[in-house]
């Protein structure tokens, strides 16, 4: 099939009829494939994986913010532990994403903004640490695969939520940014459901 | 080559961060997408191994009882020529039916294009055996094409039948 066939081969091929359909149906195939082009990962893959880099210390983004009051409001969201109840946690959302459009046609300087989102996120923490308890007990005695693969699930999305409400507070102006942010907690609500319905179903 | 764009967004992260983690050791011995290329591979026989609970090598991840690579013979079903008759949605069926060596070899070489010397160093393996596994991979896919249209033929004589019982 590769390069120039023996003239041995050339011969067969004029009086094999089904040896001669083989090599062209190889053809097509083959014609086929390289028409096929390969699918580019969704965004999220990469603001998880900046994330994910950002946390071992591999990279460091040269425009971070150094002062105590953003470090203050980002360590409560990345120490948070995992769960809530999932449909106390979607009410926290609904506040979160009338809190996120909000600001949508005015100016808020920064000092504004992360008094705005943090009104709107500490109930929000407060569930999460009491969902969370409740979550890791219920999860003790369940299929220990599933759970872990529910925690790095958590994990990433956690990081994810953790980049987009960073780029909210540099831009909080960006109405993309916030778009990001509110699709990060969607997904969180989606997993928590999942492992709500997990711890459930193994009690 | 996992079969789940939610895996394949994993491994794709992970082959990314397996690159930044190890970015030190490569040596600049071999082109960088070539390096990038074997890591990303190992980054998924990891993963199918795992998923199959034993280690695997290429050979292992083919079918080892089909050494000889030619045609099938169903007697009574003839060949159907496929010439004409393959579209993008059942190639992509028919390679995700691929075992997982067969399909690596394919998908680098048919549909991106690489040399089997540099298939061979990506995937550990010998430019004889890259061979190999690409020609066994197109005869199985010529099978699963196959099979494919003769199950559409089959579906439209029993259209065709039922729409003229209902005609009598």
């Amino acid at each position: 099939m590769e390069g120039e066939r023996p003239s041995a081969a050339e011969a067969h091929l004029r009086t094999c009829a089904n040896c001669r359909a083989l090599v062209e149906d190889l053809e097509s195939i083959r014609q086929a494939a390289a028409e096929l082009t390969d699918v580019a990962p969704p965004e999220r893959v990469w603001v998880s994986l900046r994330a994910q880099l950002e946390q071992e210390g591999l990279i460091r983004d040269a425009s971070a913010r150094k002062s105590g009051a953003w470090q203050w409001l980002t360590r409560p969201f990345t120490a948070w532990p995992r769960l809530a109840i999932a449909g106390a946690y979607l009410a926290a959302l609904i506040a979160v994403a009338f809190a996120l459009s909000g600001p949508i046609d005015q100016q808020y300087d920064d000092y504004r903004w992360s008094s705005a989102m943090q009104d709107s996120t500490a109930p929000l923490s407060a569930q999460l640490n009491t969902a969370e308890q409740a979550g890791l007990t219920s999860l003790a005695t369940s299929d220990p695969t599933v759970t872990a693969s529910l925690h790095d699930n958590l994990a990433i999305v956690d990081n994810y939520i953790a980049l987009c409400e960073k780029s909210v507070r540099d831009e909080p102006e960006n109405e993309v940014a916030r778009d990001y942010l509110y699709t990060a907690y969607q997904q969180k609500a989606e997993l928590v459901a999942q492992l709500a319905e997990h711890g459930d179903g193994s009690r | 080559m996992v079969g789940n764009a939610a895996e394949a967004e994993d491994l794709t992260q992970e082959a990314f961060l397996q690159l930044f983690r190890k970015i030190s050791t490569f040596r600049g011995e071999s082109a960088f997408s070539t390096w990038l290329h074997r890591l990303a591979v190992n980054v998924v026989l990891m993963k199918l191994r795992k998923k199959s609970g034993k280690e695997t090598s290429l050979e292992q991840v083919t079918e080892p009882d089909e050494e000889s690579g030619t045609p099938r013979r169903d007697f009574g079903i003839p060949d159907l020529k496929l010439t004409g008759s393959i579209d993008r949605v059942n190639l992509e069926r028919a390679v995700e039916q691929l075992p997982p060596g067969y399909k690596s070899v394919f998908v680098l070489h048919d549909i991106q294009g690489y040399e089997h010397n540099e298939i061979a160093e990506i995937m550990g393996c010998s430019i004889g055996n890259s061979k190999s596994q690409l020609h066994k991979a197109r005869m199985r896919l010529r099978d699963l094409l196959q099979e494919t249209v003769r199950a559409r033929a089959r579906e439209e004589r029993r259209a065709a039948g039922s729409v003229s019982s209902s005609e009598d």
